[in-house]
């Protein structure tokens, strides 16, 4: 539904974009992400036809961006980082002129209105003065016109910030409903938000793409998947000593001692296996009269990924 | 078709339900009536000549007011955005842009329609000659409308579009003063061609020129393709 192809774009000597391709599918929710600054805002705006890119081409919805931007108008819906308001107008004035520019059809207008209203939790708010609107509430609206005509492609540019936790769940929740029948991409920087609703993430670092890939296929790449953090004090030997009886064990893969002894002469350890050692670790200590405070099984997050593939390109 | 006129109806609707264009009207008719009772009591006629010619040069500095917010303010507040990424032609925001800004001028010129009632009530006046009045004076609405939807694309600054609108009509109200000052003979006419009043004056006495009346769409045009461009290419940077 949306495919980036080699999307370059230069503001006078500075490259804000630098050759980022990627695709979309159809029903996929795609997560934007990458540190403030990075491009996501500029590779959105070429996407929707506002910018034009310097190199490159984009086809959304099947048309080509450059050549057919009234076709592509048509498909996406797209809700910049500040919701694009008329501080003057009522909820109701608005949204139904965007309904009108949206060439949703005259005898739908209304009923289409107030549809999107209820959907984002707006009923009731008809004549509420746009200006007056706190932040949840624009973003609410700013949503709302994005979705009025009912558009193929939702392009939203970090939608959840500013928003307060009951919000942000709300706004997730309907993206979330959307995106059933729509292609979604959605730049933010918060991690866990494309943890809760994105199949896939494209991370963005200095205007490049450095990483493409499922959330999962994003954490495995990080963090050689899983590690065991165990926590050991064993009063006759010292720490490389124990490293070394630990990665003795079967099926261990490879220890790593943690830079945080503490006072208390505990040593911990990030254990790396295929599979679950911590029973074998049980019984080693229970063998040599160690002590076992705590052992944890630890998933990579997104965070470690994004950290990792940021830090790549750096 | 039915974007601009969606526009259109947007526009007006921002006009008034912001004091803005009630703030206009009551500037606007303070300053007609004055005009008015200054034209009477300086002349003793049953005409209109001095309050609309007045009222010509304040448009001038009214209407950037009007006007400035059309794409300063779009662009700032992020709205620009929304009518880029919207399937509205860019003709149609014009057109819809500019109408609406007119429109706001015929509801302050019908405004001043109290005041040839009130010469009728007391003389004779010459009806015909305040029709034609009133063309040049909607005639040069269209005109400023127009430069002043260009000045508004120059910048995302409101006051500073407006200022410039100004200082952008301004060329045309001296030109005419300006040229008396000039000895080459092709340059005192270039420039009295160049004068808003050249064209404004003959409406002022009943006479409908196409000469003139193709000043004022021309110069109407000249400014709408120029926003049209600056428009454009402000997406490119």
């Amino acid at each position: 539904m949306i495919s980036a192809q080699g999307i370059t774009k230069r503001f006078g000597g500075f490259t804000a974009v630098d050759r980022v391709s990627f695709e979309v599918g159809r029903g996929e929710i795609l997560g934007f992400i990458g540190p403030n600054g990075a491009g996501k805002t500029t590779t959105m705006r070429v996407l929707t036809g506002f910018l034009p890119a310097t190199e490159g081409r984009a086809v959304v919805a099947g048309h080509d961006v450059f050549e057919d931007p009234m076709a592509v108008r048509r498909r996406v819906g797209y809700l910049p980082e500040t919701p694009p308001l008329y501080p003057e107008l009522s909820i109701g004035a608005y949204l139904r002129f965007i309904a009108e520019i949206r060439e949703v059809p005259r005898g739908e207008r209304t009923r289409r209105v107030g549809e999107v209203m209820e959907q984002v939790g707006l009923d009731g708010w008809e004549d509420r003065i746009l200006g007056s609107l706190s932040k949840g509430y624009r973003q609410r609206v700013g949503l709302a016109q994005a979705v009025i005509h009912d558009p193929e492609v939702l392009i939203l540019d970090e939608p959840t910030s500013g928003l307060d936790p009951a919000q942000v769940v709300g706004i997730r929740d309907y993206v979330r409903r959307l995106a059933t029948r729509r292609t979604v991409i959605l730049s933010t920087h918060i991690l866990p938000e494309v943890e809760a609703i994105c199949g896939r993430a494209v991370i963005i670092a200095g205007g490049r793409v450095v990483a493409d890939d499922t959330i999962d296929g994003l954490k495995d790449a990080v963090g050689q998947g899983i590690r065991y953090r165990v926590e050991l004090r064993a009063p006759a030997s010292d720490g490389p000593t124990l490293a070394r009886r630990l990665a003795g064990l079967p099926g261990v893969e490879r220890v790593v001692p943690l830079d945080e002894p503490g006072d208390d002469g505990f040593e911990v350890f990030d254990i790396r296996a295929p599979a679950d050692p911590r029973t074998a670790v049980a019984r080693l200590a229970t063998a040599e009269g160690w002590e076992i405070r705590a052992m944890e099984r630890h998933a990579a997050t997104l965070e470690e990924a994004f950290l990792a593939a940021v830090g790549r390109e750096r | 078709m039915s974007q601009a006129w969606a526009i259109f109806k947007k526009e007006m609707r921002v006009y008034f339900v912001s004091p803005l264009a009630y703030v206009f009207l009551g500037v606007f008719l303070f300053l007609a009536g004055l005009f008015f009772y200054m034209g009477i009591s300086m002349t003793g006629e049953a005409s209109l000549r001095v309050m609309l010619g007045n009222l010509s040069v304040s448009l001038m500095f009214m209407l950037p007011l009007l006007t400035m917010r059309h794409f300063a303010e779009e662009r700032r507040s992020g709205t620009f955005e929304l009518m880029m990424t919207a399937p509205v032609p860019l003709w149609a925001l014009l057109a819809g842009k500019w109408a609406a800004s007119l429109a706001l001028c015929l509801v302050l010129l019908a405004g001043t329609g109290i005041f040839p009632l009130v010469l009728a009530y007391y003389g004779d006046p010459d009806w015909g000659v305040i029709a034609t009045s009133y063309l040049g004076l909607v005639l040069t609405c269209a005109a400023f409308v127009s430069a002043g939807l260009f000045s508004s694309s120059l910048t995302d600054e409101p006051v500073a579009a407006g200022l410039i609108g100004v200082i952008l009509l301004l060329p045309f109200w001296l030109a005419g003063n300006a040229a008396d000052m000039v000895d080459s003979p092709t340059l005192r006419e270039g420039m009295r061609h160049l004068a808003l009043l050249t064209h404004v004056e003959p409406f002022t006495r009943g006479v409908i020129d196409s000469a003139h009346v193709a000043w004022f769409v021309l110069f109407s045009f000249a400014f709408l393709f120029l926003t049209w461009r600056s428009v454009e290419s402000r997406r490119w940077r």
